[in-house]
């Protein structure tokens, strides 16, 4: 049986994305992972650091194994404290693409993963947890 | 009234004469852990098979409770007791899920819990006995892993010739075929250094949208490693189907046949076929 | 990763630069700055980002890449994109990541014969 992947990391500083991929990558190989998927996942947690870091400065990324019967998965979740999103519609559109410089890479990093759900508040702040699933 | 008691007093010597069998049985079974809980859900009684299966010798685990055979979260939720009120609800409950062996593995399990009542009807403890489907588990991997070999062996990238791979695709396609094969051919093409892809979808009957739009990002996943698609075999109908998708094909290079395929790809490597017969 | 251990190496008229594995934001930067400033110095025609040992390549680092492709675009020269992995090549197009006018070539060899044959066709036009 793999070991029960958990655990907190503060986002602080631009460094800390960096780090933030590492600790994923970690966590989805020990998890038994495919390169593909792994490369998955850690791009998608690259994204939602960034965003953190670039709209709120500071927040914190949560990982954790989680079970769904036999089936066996990584939820990852980023929350920040920072202005929110104020269109979630638009931000989710996939025309919204990051590769133009806008957007938040949202819907793409909703792309590589099996699951997202995203709940922000303008002036609150802004949760996204995505989960993927190895594949039986 | 005095019937009664000679009944009670026969049934009583028959229960004595049939408790020695019974312990012969639970003791002589190895396959199935069968275990006596007391009504709080310590272990009162243990046998070969548990022992085997879950791996606590009779001495370890007597009086202990019986949620250390599962998951921690299981235990967090509760799991263990809501299981024995089941029981006790309905006389029995049963359940296929994780437990947790003494040297920490887990393993899927399929359990029965029975309520034990006196004659009173008072709740006098559970049984529990308990099935490892490792086994049963692993036959189901074997066939689950046959399943995606069968996958990979119906839609093969072979290399034809040095930088050229050829991956005909025969069948309907699915999102999950689809994708695997993205994957493999960009594997494949990574793992012979070729230039060139021909993908023949001659054998494709249809093709739906979420298909089209993997085709298509295959395409463009070739393209990042350096390498082109050749796409050949496009029947008139899947055609309409990725034109009414809205799908421009006007950056992919498509031929009709294979084999006019090739000629595109030794024109991309820069190769000529030259017949042997020399011509004056 | 220390911006510093980037090495751009001077190629006949060409320039290759390796891009380490997981490269933080500064050193992306830190690789963009490097490589005009050796496009000035050498005047190159063309530019080779070796991303062979890249794992991971994300929206600023595909942003990154397309600014420098069009800078050095501006200062006459292309750029390939050489040895991407399949499993980042996967990533990016879900992702919806855009390289802008970048080449791209199996390996840095067939990105350096891309670049010359670029070359030869520019100059018989």
């Amino acid at each position: 049986m793999k070991d029960r992947q958990q655990g907190e990391f503060r986002i602080e500083s631009e460094s800390d994305i960096v780090s933030a991929r590492k600790i994923i990558r970690n966590a989805a190989v020990c998890l038994g992972f495919g390169l593909t998927d792994v490369t998955r996942i850690v791009t998608a947690a690259s994204e939602l650091t960034r965003n953190i870091y670039v709209h709120a400065r500071s927040g914190v990324m949560r990982w954790r194994t989680v079970n769904n019967g036999p089936d066996v998965g990584l939820e990852v979740t980023f929350e920040d404290r920072g202005p929110g999103i104020p269109d979630l519609a638009k931000a989710m559109e996939v025309g919204f693409s990051t590769g133009s410089g806008l957007g938040m890479g949202l819907p793409g990093s909703k792309r590589l993963t099996d699951e997202m759900t995203i709940s922000s508040e303008v002036g609150k702040g802004t949760t996204v947890v995505v989960r993927k699933w190895l594949k039986s | 009234m005095k019937r009664q008691t000679k009944t009670t007093s026969k049934s009583k010597a028959t229960v004595l004469g049939s408790e020695d069998s019974f312990r012969m049985l639970v003791e002589s079974v190895t396959d199935y852990a069968i275990v006596m809980l007391d009504p709080e859900g310590h272990v009162v009684s243990w046998n070969p098979g548990a022992e085997r299966i879950k791996g606590y010798t009779q001495n370890e685990i007597v009086g202990k409770h019986f949620s250390c055979f599962y998951p921690p979260e299981a235990v967090q939720r509760g799991v263990p007791e809501q299981e024995l009120k089941a029981a006790v609800k309905d006389g029995r409950f049963e359940d296929e899920g994780l437990r947790v062996r003494k040297d920490g593995t887990q393993f899927w399990a399929n359990v029965v819990i029975s309520v034990l009542r006196d004659q009173k009807g008072n709740v006098r403890g559970f049984a529990k006995v308990t099935r490892d489907l490792t086994e049963r588990k692993q036959a189901e991997e074997r066939i689950q892993q046959q399943s995606r070999e069968i996958m990979e062996l119906s839609t093969p990238v072979m290399q034809v010739w040095q930088g050229v791979v050829v991956a005909p695709l025969i069948g309907s396609l699915d999102s999950e075929r689809t994708q695997q094969f993205m994957e493999r051919l960009l594997d494949r093409i990574v793992e012979t250094n070729s230039p060139v892809a021909l993908v023949d979808i001659m054998g494709v009957p249809t093709v739906d949208t979420q298909t089209a739009q993997h085709l298509i990002e295959t395409v463009s996943a070739v393209r990042l490693l350096g390498a082109q698609v050749v796409l050949t075999g496009v029947r008139p109908a899947i055609a309409q189907t990725l034109v009414h998708l809205g799908i421009d094909l006007s950056g992919i290079i498509t031929r009709s046949s294979l084999s006019a395929g090739l000629l595109v790809a030794f024109e991309v490597l820069n190769l000529q076929v030259v017949s042997k017969i020399a011509s004056r | 990763m220390s911006a510093e251990s980037i090495s751009v190496i001077k190629l006949r008229g060409l320039l290759l630069v390796t891009v380490p594995a997981d490269p933080d934001d500064t050193t992306v930067l830190a690789l963009q700055e490097k490589v005009l400033e050796a496009m000035v110095q050498h005047e190159s025609t063309g530019l080779v980002l070796d991303i062979s040992t890249v794992q991971t390549l994300d929206s600023f680092f595909a942003r990154t890449v397309v600014e420098t492709v069009q800078m050095v675009s501006i200062m006459g020269g292309r750029t390939v994109l050489a040895g991407m992995r399949a499993s980042v090549a996967v990533t990016v197009t879900q992702l919806g990541l855009s390289m802008g006018n970048a080449l791209t070539a199996l390996d840095v060899g067939r990105a350096i014969e891309l670049l010359n044959a670029e070359a030869s066709k520019e100059l018989r036009v």
